[in-house]
């Protein structure tokens, strides 16, 4: 599901959450969105969703406005920490209500996903744990196939065992029947390996919309002496640096040509990629 | 040596170099799919996939359509040629410096080759 | 626009279930006054206070559960609105009759035990077994109660505290339902009818009710139609 946003802003108030955001997403894919707290993750996803409309600006899946559209809005699926899609009565009743309200419901995969989780159908949502719970959203979500659907961080909800069981239900339920992903987290070294793509967003604006691998291809730790670092670094961008004794490491941020390695090479420096989690620290901002 | 593509990316290459080196994969024979790949570790079936396509421009494997990838028949061959050229530079000359920055003389080194030869 | 099957299903099983243990609650009451008091009256009567309060509860819970529930699942407001609408319009005749089906169970025991059934308060129907304008009345009592609901809780849910603004606006509902049905408060529009030479009773009330349903459909839904689903839980 192709997905555009222009100009996209939502206000809560006097707060602009979404600040004239302006992307495009192809979509088929799994998108890691990514952004500190605060920085309109949850608000982007809510627009996308049509929980909330936005303030100003368009947002277009398929070509089509989301508000209050019904043929878009059915292809849609936000599963979020609120538990909105869950939080009536027992397991089985918000089960009951899903496969009635989503039009690509997946009743057997439902069953499936609550034996891999562990869920028993009459218990109480509202009385789970909080793992549980999330592992309740999980459920709802895969299993409406929708052709876009997103999890909200919901999922860090559950313990590890139960993340991983999530991660291989989502990759091998998405290569079973393609469609548009878009997962947030905090948990990005976790996570971020099931990206095709990345999307980063601080402060209601695009910082970085690029594959995955090209993502990390344009980081690099250069390291080595610090008078030889500072010298190869110039006129690159640098996201950050640290230095011990008379070694510095610089991160530098984009493509570096045969003409630098070989530079790198003679200097006696190392080049070595950045973990995605580092390059979205330093993207961000460093530490606030 | 420079490398900067994702270590995920470059693992999966390396295991199937590997395998094809040991001959775990034979010539002709079809490797996993890039879904297998893909659930095996956790990652997005397109990063497998371009871990695969760089293999077939390598002449590492060959894909028949609707089928799947397989192992290229001089795949192994190519693969220790090119290792061979590689192996002073990327497995002698650092295991040298070593030795030298330890204090290791190379009559040493050279006898303990010897011995396990 | 689809049909509500499980919206209605859901809320018509729980408020059948809920009715049965009710009445029977309702039964051992009557037979503990019959037998350790003096039973002079319809108990069934005294027990329909509660009811309207639940009709009201799930007004709210209409809103409050249902609503994100339909979102989240992909619906739009205006689905909801409508499959609401629908579910409500055919809930309140539901309980309607088993208020009414409660009074006709009560006047086989009274019959059995040999105690009138006689009415405390003026109602549409003088006696419990009228049955059509038992459940008239009910109808548009319940139709009232739950639009109130409706409302208040899409203001509570919209606004939090900021829906304590949308009491009296509830309570109005509920008052004009209560005057349709010229009970208690009198029917203060019975005197002058618009114009239209609508004789007071069954008819006036009639039209009264559906105008208040309509008119609370139509608050709640100018509440709802563009209200963002609260981030927190």
């Amino acid at each position: 599901m192709r997905i555009e946003a222009r100009d996209l802003v939502l206000r809560y108030g006097e707060v602009t959450a979404l600040d004239r955001l302006t992307f495009e997403l192809e979509g088929g894919k799994i998108y890691g969105l990514l952004g500190r707290n605060g920085s309109g993750k949850t608000s982007l996803m809510s627009v996308l969703s049509a929980f909330r409309k936005q303030s100003a600006g368009s947002v277009l899946l398929d070509g089509a406005p989301v508000w209050e559209n019904p043929a878009v809005t059915s292809a849609v699926s936000l599963i979020r920490d609120a538990g909105e899609s869950v939080d009536l009565g027992t397991a089985a009743d918000a089960l009951y209500f899903a496969e009635w309200l989503r039009p690509t419901w997946d009743a057997a995969y439902a069953k499936e996903l609550m034996e891999l989780f562990g869920l028993q159908p009459k218990a109480n949502v509202k009385a789970m744990s909080k793992g549980q719970r999330s592992a309740m959203g999980v459920v709802v979500g895969l299993a409406s196939r929708a052709p876009l659907t997103m999890f909200d961080e919901s999922y860090l909800g559950m313990d590890a065992p139960s993340r991983h069981a999530f991660y291989d239900a989502l990759l091998a339920d998405y290569m079973a029947h393609p469609r548009t992903i878009i997962l947030s987290t905090h948990l990005i070294e976790e996570v971020s390996p099931m990206f095709e793509e990345v999307v980063v967003i601080d402060r209601g604006r695009l910082i970085v919309h690029e594959e995955t691998e090209r993502l990390l291809a344009r980081g690099h730790a250069v390291t080595g002496a610090a008078a030889a670092v500072d010298g190869f670094v110039t006129g690159l961008t640098v996201l950050g640096e640290k230095v011990l004794g008379p070694t510095k490491s610089a991160m530098v941020y984009g493509e570096l040509d045969a003409a630098h390695r070989r530079k790198a090479a003679e200097a006696g420096l190392t080049l070595g990629p950045i973990a995605m989690q580092e390059l979205f620290i330093h993207l961000t901002g460093g530490p606030k | 040596m420079f490398d900067d593509r994702s270590p995920i990316y470059r693992q999966i290459a390396e295991h199937i170099k590997a395998d094809v080196l040991s001959e775990a994969l034979k010539g002709d024979e079809q490797v996993m799919s890039t879904n297998q790949y893909a659930a095996f570790y956790r990652i997005n079936p397109a990063t497998a996939a371009k871990a695969f396509q760089q293999l077939v421009d390598e002449g590492v494997l060959y894909k028949k359509r609707g089928i799947g990838m397989f192992v290229s028949p001089d795949a192994r061959d190519a693969l220790r040629a090119g290792r061979r050229e590689g192996f002073f530079t990327d497995v002698v000359d650092p295991m040298v410096n070593e030795a030298k920055a330890i204090g290791i003389s190379l009559d040493d080194v050279i006898e303990r080759i010897k011995g396990e030869m | 626009m689809r049909f509500p099957t499980r919206l209605l299903a859901a809320n018509l099983w729980v408020a059948f279930f809920a009715w049965a243990a009710y009445l029977v609650l309702v039964i051992v009451i009557t037979l503990a006054i019959h037998f350790f008091g003096n039973l002079t009256q319809s108990a069934w009567e005294q027990a329909g206070q509660l009811p309207r309060w639940v009709v009201l509860f799930v007004g709210v819970a209409m809103v409050r559960q249902f609503l994100p529930l339909f979102i989240a699942n992909g619906q739009t407001r205006r689905q909801f609105g409508f499959q609401a609408a629908i579910t409500t319009a055919l809930y309140t005749p539901f309980v309607a009759l088993l208020m009414s089906a409660g009074y006709l169970v009560e006047r086989v025991l009274y019959t059995i035990i040999d105690r009138p059934q006689s009415l405390e308060r003026a109602h549409l129907y003088t006696d419990p077994t009228q049955v059509p304008l038992v459940f008239l009345e009910h109808t548009v009592e319940f139709m009232a109660w739950i639009t109130a609901g409706m409302f208040m809780g899409a203001g509570f849910y919209r606004w939090q505290a900021g829906g304590l603004l949308t009491i009296p606006v509830g309570v109005g509902l509920v008052v004009l339902g209560l005057s349709a049905v010229g009970a208690r408060f009198g029917v203060p529009m019975s005197g002058f009818s618009l114009g239209f030479r609508i004789p007071a009773g069954p008819v006036l009330t009639l039209v009264m009710g559906l105008g208040t349903f309509a008119l609370g459909l139509l608050l709640t839904w100018s509440v709802i139609r563009d209200t963002p689903l609260r981030n927190g839980g």
